[in-house]
């Protein structure tokens, strides 16, 4: 990165502060409108991924990309008590990924094409990998996936069409056309606001868009997402698999929780133990 | 067409949003749940958001699920919170079930579609439980504890007091938008959509301002969490030591736990006693 465009930790947690606060409250609204359907197609106003593509454009990239999907995990989930514990992973990593992939591809935020030809890919990159982290859910959830009629295809056909739908009517119509409209307006008018030059060419991001190092990071991240979801809705098909011999699949697991749980609880406590150590050090000082 | 609009209107109304958020998040600290240590509600529902997902004995899940259900009214939550885990559960399974049938199923998918429905109550109505039952800030401790980033939890804290603040900018903003704009006539199927996307553009104009106002107060924030040491004091035990002594198990902890594992082994006895 260039030393000129290096933002300052404090200004990258300001991003992040700004784009936590701007799209959790979003996400609250998009939680709360009800979504409507004409056949099967479903308008909703599925998310305002606007507001953190734009921030991804202007700012440093991570830091609003990372802002966004916490943002949308404490408002939106965790305030509404909408939490799905460990599956939430999935849609933290790919909102992340997602806007970040969009944010680097920006290299001047006054050009409208290209502004509007990345908020599209980050939209289409964030919902295939949403599309198959949820097939692939529901084949682990449900026993015997392939043997109830009709299921699959059902699935393949809900998930594929609202992934398709999600990209056309929620991406352009609540991602592109907005970013479109906000990044060059905002241009030059919010940088100043957090005390950071605006993105050109001698402050862009080096390196383009896809450094082998980031292409890495997406992969490994999208990898976890898999898993946190597989692990979240099942770990079921290797369980199912034992079954046959172990006889009571049921108590192995809730065995294995009751053991997470117990490992937890000392890890805190070792944790805490240590810091009380530490601060006594500290005071000794 | 009409009523569609004139339900968004309504849902947009920020004060009955507002009201039903803050309610949800400050105004049940009294109940028993709220008391509880957020410790032992986390490890608590690692068990109920997790263990059912592995089960698939529809007795045994109903057991459980009552529980929640008890554990829920309990803590007390918003309605709107409940309406909308009612709406997000049964809309899900009911248009996986329609589009089943569509594609050849049969009545032998009742069985299985009823069995994840369940378990999608059980674990959401625990996480309802847990994460509206509680203050903010003893979740956000209850977290900590477990050695979660700090960012999160003061995410969360954070969150909870600026978002009343927002709200009302955001309306106050809307307002404006509103008081000088021109809405066009909603005669007519085309003047309805018409009116509809002018709303949503008003909306999505009103981050405009939203968004450069919110940069200053983000950045105002940033400034006096620096003032106060705060990355400093994310390093330092002393600090964390001090900020988590509040947290401590009592008698009532115990008693939730030993309810909790009576009603599980219940539930497991009942389930073996009928099969």
């Amino acid at each position: 990165m260039d030393v000129k465009s290096r933002m300052t930790q404090s200004q990258k947690m300001m991003v992040f502060v700004l784009s936590m606060s701007l799209y959790g409250l979003a996400t609250l609204f998009t939680e709360l409108i009800p979504s409507f359907q004409i056949g099967i197609v479903e308008f909703s106003v599925e998310y305002f991924l606007f507001i953190p593509l734009t921030l991804a454009m202007l700012f440093d990239p991570l830091s609003a990309a990372l802002g966004a999907a916490t943002g949308e995990l404490v408002f939106s989930e965790i305030m509404l008590g909408q939490f799905g514990g460990l599956g939430e992973l999935e849609k933290f990593l790919t909102v992340t990924i997602g806007v970040y992939i969009a944010g680097r591809i920006v290299k001047d935020p006054r050009n409208r094409r290209v502004v509007a030809a990345a908020s599209i890919i980050g939209v289409t990159v964030q919902q295939l990998m949403g599309c198959v982290v949820d097939i692939l859910k529901v084949q682990f959830a449900v026993e015997d996936f392939e043997a109830v009629a009709g299921l699959p295809e059902s699935v393949f056909f809900t998930e594929g069409f609202a992934c398709l739908n999600d990209i056309l009517f929620s991406g352009i119509l609540f991602c592109m056309l907005p970013a479109m409209y906000l990044v060059p307006r905002l241009y030059g008018k919010i940088e100043p606001l957090l005390g950071v030059k605006p993105r050109d060419k001698e402050t862009q991001l080096e390196g383009g868009v896809f450094t082998p190092k980031n292409i890495a990071l997406i992969l490994a991240g999208f990898a976890a997402a898999i898993g946190a979801e597989l692990l979240a809705s099942g770990g079921y098909e290797l369980i199912d698999w034992e079954a046959d011999w172990a006889g009571n699949s049921t108590s192995i697991i809730v065995g294995i929780i009751v053991a997470l749980a117990v490992t937890a609880v000392a890890a805190g406590l070792i944790r805490s133990r240590a810091g009380r150590k530490a601060s006594a050090e500290y005071r000794n000082f | 067409m009409h009523k569609l609009t004139d339900s968004i209107l309504d849902k947009f109304s920020m004060d009955f949003l507002r009201n039903q958020v803050l309610k949800n998040a400050y105004g049940n600290d009294d109940t028993v749940i709220a008391g509880l240590d957020p410790r032992v509600l986390l490890i608590w529902y690692l068990f109920f958001g997790l263990v059912p997902w592995f089960i698939n004995d529809v007795v045994l899940l109903l057991g459980l699920f009552l529980f929640v259900v008890l554990t829920t009214r309990a803590a007390r939550i918003a309605p709107l919170v409940l309406f909308l885990f009612c709406v997000g559960v049964f809309t899900q399974t009911g248009y996986l079930l329609v589009m089943a049938l569509f594609f050849g199923g049969d009545s032998s998918l009742v069985a299985p579609l009823l069995v994840m429905t369940l378990k999608v109550a059980v674990v959401s109505l625990a996480s309802v439980t847990v994460f509206s039952g509680l203050d903010p800030d003893r979740l956000a401790s209850g977290l900590l504890w477990f050695g979660c980033p700090d960012q999160l939890s003061f995410s969360i804290s954070f969150a909870y007091r600026i978002l009343p603040v927002l709200m009302e900018e955001f309306q106050n903003i809307l307002l404006s938008y509103r008081l000088r704009g021109n809405p066009p006539k909603k005669q007519g199927l085309i003047g309805k959509i018409r009116y509809l996307g002018y709303q949503v553009k008003l909306i999505i104009q009103a981050f405009y301002p939203l968004m450069l106002n919110t940069a200053k107060r983000s950045r105002t924030t940033v400034e006096a969490l620096e003032l106060k040491g705060y990355r400093y004091a994310l390093k330092n035990p002393g600090v964390k030591k001090m900020r988590l002594a509040m947290l401590k198990v009592t008698r009532n902890d115990g008693i939730f736990i030993v309810i909790s594992v009576i009603w599980a082994a219940c539930s497991v006895a009942a389930s073996a006693a009928i099969a």
